[in-house]
């Protein structure tokens, strides 16, 4: 077939140092990827989507991610950066967008690009590839770099509907490789290309990208990190920010400026039904309902998996709520005129230079048992087993809920002891831990 | 003994009406597929059965029990209501009929895709009715088999 994901890179880590062992991170995940054992919390690396939930949830910072830092951009000769356009609503009103590019110039980067305008112009692909391929439906976007993994791993026929077009950042970057390295007399391999975000999970669509060979982003600096230089630049120059206003030097897309917000990837769509969710939860929601044969009135489905859309990043700065509201002041500000020429969209749509390089894999399945009928077996034992547990999710034994602890046992990665409430009575089936590299401990309370 | 051990069996009691779970069963009949090591097509026509099937039940009937039965090389789902019955069967398996109440389709279910989406994505599918007493659906997806959704 083609690329398997069994190397799976993480953005999410545990600071074993930190965690105490509580258990706000095990019932927050979605995936169920969390276990406690030996009073620390684990994550097991083939379920985990890089959703950050847990990284929200935990009260000890004790979950943290993997970002490039500024500092390790040394080894570039030019560097450039794409910030999301989340950056923008991370500012006050009198902030405009013209002055935060030119302040990541000064932060450092010897060049920056606005992405507003490739945001219109993947909108305008999607619209080309909906009108060419009437079928299947709904096709499912691929901005969401959580969403595709959770495809991979949990809706695995779903891989199929998504839609594949690159997500703007990657299309930023291939452009600016394409053109960057002739008009500077620069190595391809001396600039380095840096998305700006709010999102740790694109530093795994960096590092391990599911639809292409290798991505055409060096890396990614989250808005947390690099925002107390970026206001550091903006207050040495506010003198200048007059002249920004009345003299603005990039031209902003009005249909693209959206993009990060739920909904903003397919508002510029003309012609088609599209649905947007946002939100781990509801997202797995509307997937389980189009795994289901439901949702095919629809043409397109847009998910983002943060609470609504991109703005809502763990790694952002100012909270949602006002991050969206002044994004959408810069929605209104730029208008409805269409910046890019789709005539020019459709030329480079049809060289294929929007597309995959390879259509999303599925994940390796995880059944009971690789034998079908001993899957059978494992599937009645670890019902029996379950009937047996008090149904508390209290999390004491390590893994997230009741459930998950027969689905452990059963896989021979738990015992029945690692109930504190039936330990006292062993059952008779209960198979002595089959893999002897994993110690669970029961964790008094 | 060996027969009775590679077989699975599991009942999904399902309420009409009941559309705070509406698909709960049919995700629950999903996940446990996949366990089974059921391939990933298969899983597909079976939870497209068991979404419509449960539906159906929640939108028309009183209620309703789905029994799923796993064997080697095979998906046995039996869904037996309680509720109105169909009058017209050749009616309803009709690509694009449906009885939606406007309500229901402003909730986005009843698009018309009920039976005829079933009886698409299953190998073997028998149905019986009975005006004022209810409705049973028989339905057989082999693992491998040859229906695509």
């Amino acid at each position: 077939m083609t690329e398997t994901i069994a190397r799976n890179f993480h953005a999410i880590h545990i600071t074993k140092d930190k965690c105490i062992g509580c258990v706000h991170c095990l019932s927050a995940c979605p995936t169920r990827a969390i276990r406690v054992a030996d009073g620390k919390a684990r994550i097991i690396d083939q379920l985990c989507i890089d959703c950050a939930e847990c990284l929200r949830v935990c009260p000890h910072n004790a979950i943290h991610s993997h970002m490039t830092s500024f500092a390790s951009l040394e080894a570039f000769e030019y560097k450039v950066a794409i910030p999301s356009t989340v950056l923008y609503g991370q500012f006050g009103p009198t902030v405009v967008p013209n002055e935060i590019l030119s302040a990541l110039r000064r932060v450092g980067f010897d060049e920056v690009y606005d992405l507003s305008s490739i945001c219109e112009l993947n909108c305008a692909a999607t619209e080309e590839y909906l009108n060419e391929h009437p079928r299947p439906r709904p096709f499912i976007t691929s901005t969401c770099p959580v969403v595709v993994r959770l495809i991979q791993r949990r809706y695995p026929t779903l891989c199929s509907q998504i839609l594949p077009i690159e997500p703007p950042r990657e299309i930023a970057a291939k452009i600016l490789r394409t053109i960057l390295p002739k008009s500077l007399g620069i190595p391809a391999e001396k600039i380095g290309i840096i998305h700006i975000t709010p999102c740790p999970a694109k530093m795994v669509s960096i590092n391990s990208p599911a639809t292409l060979a290798k991505s055409y982003l060096d890396g990614a600096i989250s808005i947390r990190d690099i925002f107390p230089q970026i206001l550091q630049a903006l207050r040495k120059s506010e003198e200048d920010s007059l002249m920004r206003h009345l003299f603005p030097e990039t031209l902003f897309s009005g249909i693209g400026m959206g993009w990060p917000l739920s909904g903003g990837e397919t508002r510029g769509l003309k012609k088609h039904r599209a649905v947007a969710v946002s939100g781990i939860r509801d997202t797995m929601r509307v997937l389980d309902e189009v795994e289901g044969g439901l949702l095919q009135d629809i043409d397109v489905l847009e998910c983002t998996v943060c609470p609504d859309g991109c703005v809502g990043g763990p790694l952002g700065v100012e909270n949602r709520f006002l991050a969206k509201s002044r994004v959408l002041e810069l929605v209104a500000a730029a208008g409805e005129h269409a910046v890019v020429d789709h005539k020019d969209v459709s030329r480079l749509y049809h060289k294929n230079f929007l597309s995959f390089d390879h259509p999303v894999a599925p994940a390796e399945p995880r059944p009971l048992d690789g034998d079908p009928a001993k899957a059978i077996g494992k599937a009645k034992r670890r019902e029996k087993i379950f009937a047996g547990l008090p149904l508390r999710d209290c999390g004491v034994c390590g893994a997230p809920d009741c459930r998950t602890l027969a689905d452990d046992i059963v896989r021979g990665y738990a015992r029945l002891e690692d109930c504190p409430f039936v330990a006292t009575k062993p059952e008779k089936a209960a198979k002595p831990a089959g893999r002897a590299d994993r110690k669970t401990k029961k964790e008094k309370p | 003994m060996g027969e009775a051990e590679s077989v699975y069996r599991k009942e999904f009691p399902v309420k009409g009406g009941d559309f705070a779970n509406a698909g709960a069963a049919a995700c629950e009949i999903k996940e446990l597929l996949k366990d089974l090591g059921i391939d990933a097509a298969t899983v597909r026509r079976a939870a497209i059965v068991a979404y419509e099937s449960e539906m159906n039940v929640i939108m028309y009937a009183r209620e309703a029990r789905m029994d799923l039965t796993v064997s080697l090389g095979k998906v046995h789902l039996v869904v037996d209501d309680r509720g109105p019955g169909i009058p017209d069967i050749e009616l309803a398996l009709t690509e694009g009929y449906s009885t939606a109440t406007a309500e229901m389709r402003e909730l986005g279910f009843g698009a018309g895709m009920g039976l005829p989406n079933i009886k698409r994505n299953a190998d073997v599918f028998a149905i019986d009715s009975e005006v004022g007493r209810g409705t049973r659906l028989d339905i057989v997806i082999r693992t491998n088999g040859h229906v695509n959704p």
